[in-house]
């Protein structure tokens, strides 16, 4: 609360008080709307644009704005730029609740008004900032131009120019991070209204037919030759070290058990002889094997494969998939590793959602760069890992119920996307 | 030490001038709504926690619902200072998939534009860089030659920053005829522009002092967590994808790797201005070589991948951007689209490079890995 | 009866004038000691309003002139919507900071947390009354003046450190040690310079240390002392930035460190005193390197009488705030150019650089001196 919102309870009893609360009120909006501080704050795209905005093409210096405040306490204006998550949310309430009145939302890009392009089949994206502070402007956009800002910035100025003292900027609470109902009434609400609005073309081309029965269309639609563009050969990407056949047989021969993941069913040495020169060698290797064989094809002069480029997985019905992407930075090929993990089905059904259905052998003791990837991996599927040193959730929150990238996973506030 | 916060894991014996300091989600050097754990002693840093998630948006579970074209459009919004080039890794994984190529005036674009975007990043680089050392008028002036190219991709993509541009077998729209001059007059200024941008930095004693022994990511452990890009280069290994595994027409171009040795932060620096350097040799040997005539994209064919699994791996500004498509059925829809983004290992080695800095130092070495969170957390 | 007095030429005409008004009054009011303590306070008001105005009036011209320099040197315009040019952009702000929400967090030493902004603008405002600004302007004309301004630049410390410390916010308190390591320090290397001047001026008086730089604009102690002055220029140069925790010297706010430093925590009107000390110390400042080193309010002549009779025909005050205005474009410049080193670096360049040659310089000073008598 400023001082200057006891002055109408003051002035106004008083005779003529109330043209002083009118002055007041002139001079102290002129004040606000021309001096509009953001908060330095941005999560993704949006960021960007609006850091765009303050450079010195587009200079948001000459509406006076360009006071960016890292700290929110001497902040006036929130431009939420960029995707709001779940987890980003209650940091997003305390950053509003932080900043002294009177201040103002500006809500841009698609994300934070609705959700943008992460509205279907979405469990950690809120659906519109407005849920859970105040917004005063929405600027459209993905991302938004910074001229739009600025577009943004002078509607937030017009609107700060109509306030009064006698009625403070907001009564407004933060709201409640549940969004679902909310969004499911505006969907319904927006479908009812283009329903109304075929209904209401229907009716009026009937009547318009009613009206003219010999009206004939003089439109004629041209038709512009199509361009014939010509059909073209791929030429694999080059290829340094050695070939995959030469990986594959150097790898069987030291562990008899590996495969190749294939869907033909040609013998595996065709395979792996067709295999284009930028199609990388993935082996099948049983859970037993799978430590012996990255400790063997990390130290082992030939193979080298020294980095690692990712580990992730592949959820299917009865089993996880996990792939252990590897390559050699000296010679230059790579490997990966693909794991078959049976899925533990001896866990009661209802409780398969929530925990770990299967455990690999952690290999972040060889590869420093596995133990971030790993947690990844143990976030997103529920994928348990021997001898991880620091086995946490990384993305999602500690009390996240779920495995998201699994295919039977499910949110209550996630929406299908229609089909 | 049983009360340590989770995730520490140097343990000594505490002293009385020990504490815990939390860096972001909103904090103004962490480039995005990323949260670092500080345990520091004094000014100087123990141990640093990374803690990520906070714009994980579920992009990976979105897309497999997604069809393989809308994918492309998701793939803009993970690194969106590279989204040209992000563009381009999902589609050379989609094209391995359908078995289709483009002709050669689509892959001239693709370079071009692939330069276009390496060289928007790195000047976002060099103005952070500067940015966050405290000399806010490089920030601008980063921004400044950025503004330049986001006119050229938007005269040529439609859009400045979410690009959505390039599909199997070509791309959305052909170039428009201004493209070449306007490219050329860009690459001309650049030159210039650049000479005295380093002029300002690269010689600079304070900045020689900020970032020369700070933050050195020894060979062996720029390997080992897996970093990449100029992150790697600056640490002594030779490693393009551009050169080690070469897509598009990369191979006929006659360019060179920056490598430095000392994995400093400098040496980050250094590599990123020289990569623009090379950058701009590469768009001029593109504007000679461009050919005037010809498809700018192969016969259109439907999107749909045989049953298998596809990688693709390509060089963006940041390093090594790989894509891994899982096609379970013969369809329009992926079954798992999985990114591998080069900022998460850069993330994950931070540890590594700051313990005994000071805090200063650690918005410096954030500076120069150059991380993009969105990419991150997907 | 001892009754305080203020010694500057205001003051000698109200003390004259006091008497001659009292004598309409009745003849049992009429005392000397009742017309010397109304003389005082009258003074003392004419005192307090003539360095607010210097003070408060010219801290919105500085903030609208660097936010104008920055946009320039930054390739862009700068405010330009709010009046001409963007020239009442400042009296906007101002107003909006004075009529927004002031709280304490909670945790914070309330007391303290408010005290921490007044205590940081006594330093520049008590230095502010000792600069002769003309010949005749100036509020407090004392004997010891430049000792006192060393004594006083203390009170800045003191603020910054508490408004850190009783913010309850670990950023506030890293930023406030920093300041005080950093303010404590390039204090030592301040006063050295500043006694260099006293040593060769020959007096610890501001106003008689401009006075003995009266002549041409090789009379000023930056080139009357040859070479030396200018190091020392220079030196003062450096220090007073860091004295004034400006940029390249801002660790203790360290935007992209801190978040904002010792002021983290502050908004509103407490925020806005802060923001007008740091203006204000830079007018101090200034005014003091321009007092020191470059000729006071005298013409900056060239020894061509022909052109020095038109430069003398302004007036002193105008080529005195002309000077600080040059010096403040000079500190602005700096601030937008350089980056920031580390804390360590900045204490090493002070105690291991700065302070060395500052001894050094001392010493030479007084080779000077003795040499030419």
């Amino acid at each position: 609360m400023g001082i200057i919102n006891f002055a109408p309870k003051i002035l106004d009893p008083i005779p003529g008080g109330k043209y002083v609360v009118n002055a007041i009120d002139y001079v102290v909006n002129w004040a606000r709307a021309n001096s509009i501080w953001p908060l330095t704050y941005g999560t993704s795209c949006c960021a960007i644009e609006m850091m765009s905005s303050s450079m010195a093409r587009y200079d948001i210096a000459r509406f006076g704005s360009e006071v960016f405040r890292s700290s929110p306490r001497q902040a006036d204006l929130f431009i939420l730029a960029g995707t709001i998550t779940r987890r980003m949310a209650p940091a997003i309430q305390m950053l509003w609740e932080q900043i002294p009145g009177p201040k103002y939302v500006i809500a841009m890009g698609a994300c934070t008004i609705s959700g943008g392009p992460f509205i279907y089949d979405n469990y950690s994206v809120v659906r519109g900032a407005q849920n859970l502070i105040p917004v005063d402007v929405f600027v459209p956009g993905c991302p938004p131009r910074p001229e739009a800002l600025f577009h943004g910035l002078l509607t937030l100025r017009d609107k700060i120019l109509k306030e009064t003292c006698r009625n403070p900027w907001h009564e407004g609470e933060p709201r409640d991070v549940s969004t679902m109902d909310r969004y499911r009434e505006a969907a319904n609400t927006w479908a009812a209204l283009e329903r109304m609005k075929d209904e209401e073309m229907a009716e009026a081309r009937a009547k318009f037919k009613e009206e003219n029965p010999d009206y004939k269309s003089s439109f004629k639609p041209v038709r512009i030759k199509k361009e014939e563009f010509p059909e073209v050969e791929r030429i694999p990407c080059k290829r340094f070290g050695l070939t995959q056949a030469e990986l594959f047989n150097k790898l069987r021969a030291k562990f008899p058990n590996v495969t190749v993941h294939t869907h033909s069913e040609d013998p595996i040495e065709d395979v792996v002889a067709q295999m284009p020169a930028d199609r990388p060698l993935e082996v099948m290797v049983t859970p037993e094997d799978y430590l012996p064989i990255v400790e063997f094809v990390k130290n082992d002069a030939e193979f080298k494969m020294d980095y690692l480029i990712e580990v992730t997985a592949i959820d299917y019905d009865d089993h996880f998939d996990m792939v252990t992407q590897l390559r050699s930075m000296d010679h230059g090929h790579k490997i990966f590793l693909c794991l078959q993990l049976k899925k533990d089905f001896s866990i009661e059904e209802d409780k398969r959602a929530t925990s770990i259905l299967a455990t690999a052998p952690s290999i972040s003791h060889l590869y420093p760069a596995a133990e971030f990837k790993e947690r990844e991996v143990y976030d997103m599927f529920g994928i348990g890992f021997d001898g991880h040193p620091d086995l946490r959730r990384i993305f999602l929150d500690k009390d996240f119920v779920g495995f998201p990238l699994r295919k039977d996973f499910t949110h209550p506030e996630m929406i299908r996307r229609p089909v | 030490m049983s009360q340590l916060p989770p995730g520490f894991r140097i343990t000594r014996e505490t002293n009385t001038e020990e504490f815990f300091i939390n860096m972001g989600p909103q904090h103004p050097s962490t480039h995005g709504a990323l949260r670092l754990a500080l345990r520091m002693e004094g000014e100087t840093i123990i141990e640093l926690v990374p803690h990520f998630g906070y714009i994980h948006r579920g992009i990976e579970k979105q897309a497999e619902s997604m069809s393989y074209l809308q994918y492309i459009a998701l793939s803009d919004r993970q690194d969106y200072l590279t989204a040209i080039q992000n563009n381009l890794g999902v589609v050379i994984a989609l094209e391995k998939g359908m078995n289709i190529g483009v002709p050669e005036k689509q892959e001239y674009i693709r370079v071009m534009l692939q330069e276009l975007g390496r060289i928007a990043s790195h000047l976002v680089f060099f103005g952070c860089f500067g940015g966050d050392l405290g000399g806010q008028t490089c920030l601008l002036f980063g921004f400044k030659e950025r503004e330049m190219i986001h006119d050229i991709l938007e005269e040529v993509t439609g859009s400045r920053l979410t690009t959505n541009y390039f599909r199997p077998g070509g791309s959305r729209f052909d170039v428009p005829d201004t493209f070449i001059p306007r490219v050329k007059a860009f690459v001309d200024h650049l030159e210039g522009a650049m000479s005295d941008y380093e002029r300002f930095l690269s010689k600079n004693i304070i900045v020689l002092d900020r970032s020369v022994g700070i933050g050195i990511l020894s060979k062996e452990d720029a390997i080992a967590y897996g970093c990449s890009g100029p992150v790697l280069r600056a640490s002594g290994v030779n490693f393009d994808v551009r050169r080690a595994n070469p897509y598009s027409i990369y191979d006929q171009m006659d360019f060179e790797v920056p490598v430095a040795y000392n994995g400093d932060c400098y040496d980050r620096y250094k590599v990123r201005i020289a990569e623009i350097h090379e950058s701009m040799k590469i768009l001029r040997q593109c504007i000679d070589k461009f050919p005037k005539e010809g498809a700018w994209r192969a016969k259109e064919k439907p999107v749909r991948l045989p049953v298998g699994r596809y990688y693709s791996e390509i060089e963006t500004a940041k390093g090594l951007y790989a894509t891994y498509v899982v096609a379970a059925t013969t369809g329009e829809k992926p079954y798992r689209i999985h990114t591998r983004g080069p900022s998460f290992p850069h993330i994950a080695a931070l540890n590594k490079m700051v313990q005994g800095h000071k805090i200063s130092d650690l918005v410096t070495i954030l500076a120069t890995l150059d991380p993009v969170i969105p990419e991150i957390d997907r | 009866m001892f009754v305080p007095s203020i010694t500057n030429p205001v003051g000698d005409f109200v003390r004259e004038l006091v008497p001659q008004l009292a004598a309409f009054l009745p003849a049992s009011l009429q005392s000397d000691t009742l017309n010397s303590i109304v003389a005082f306070l009258v003074n003392a008001l004419i005192c307090v309003i003539a360095v607010c105005i210097v003070n408060i009036g010219s801290a919105p011209i500085l903030i609208y002139m660097e936010r104008k320099v920055c946009a320039h040197v930054q390739c862009r315009l700068g405010p330009m919507r709010l009046g001409w040019h963007g020239t009442i952009q400042t009296i906007a702000d101002v107003l909006k900071m004075l009529f927004k929400e002031v709280y304490a967090p909670s945790g914070a030493d309330k007391l303290m947390f408010y005290l921490a902004p007044l205590i940081v603008l006594i330093a520049p405002f008590i230095v502010c009354a000792l600069i002769p600004f003309g010949r005749n302007l100036v509020v407090a004309d004392v004997s010891m003046g430049i000792p006192l301004i060393i004594a006083v630049n203390g009170f800045g410390v003191l603020g910054i450190l508490l408004g850190g410390w009783s913010s309850n916010n670990k950023y506030s308190l890293l930023g406030a040690l920093r300041s005080g390591a950093q303010m404590i320090s390039y204090e030592i290397s301040f006063a050295m310079i500043l006694l260099f001047v006293v040593m060769i001026s020959g007096s610890t008086n501001l106003m008689s240390i401009t006075l003995g730089q009266e002549g041409t604009i090789f009379d000023w102690w930056i080139f009357k002392v040859p070479v030396l002055g200018i190091i020392a220029f220079i030196l003062f140069f450096i220090s007073s930035t860091a004295e004034m925790n400006r940029a390249p010297f801002d660790i203790a706010e360290a935007e992209q460190e801190l978040t904002g430093g010792y002021h983290t925590e502050y908004n509103g009107t407490p925020f806005a005193m802060f923001y007008l000390a740091e203006y204000i110390a830079l007018v101090t400042n200034s005014s003091l390197a321009v007092t020191c080193f470059l000729g006071g309010f005298y013409a900056p002549c060239i020894g061509i009488s022909f052109i020095d009779q038109y430069l003398n025909m302004v007036p002193g005050v105008i080529w005195f705030f002309a000077k600080v205005f040059f010096m403040i474009w000079c500190y602005m410049m700096v601030r937008w150019t350089f980056v920031r080193p580390r804390v360590d670096q900045l204490m090493d360049f002070e105690w291991k650089f700065l302070l060395p040659v500052n001894l050094v310089l001392l010493v030479a000073g007084a080779a000077f001196i003795a040499i030419s008598g």
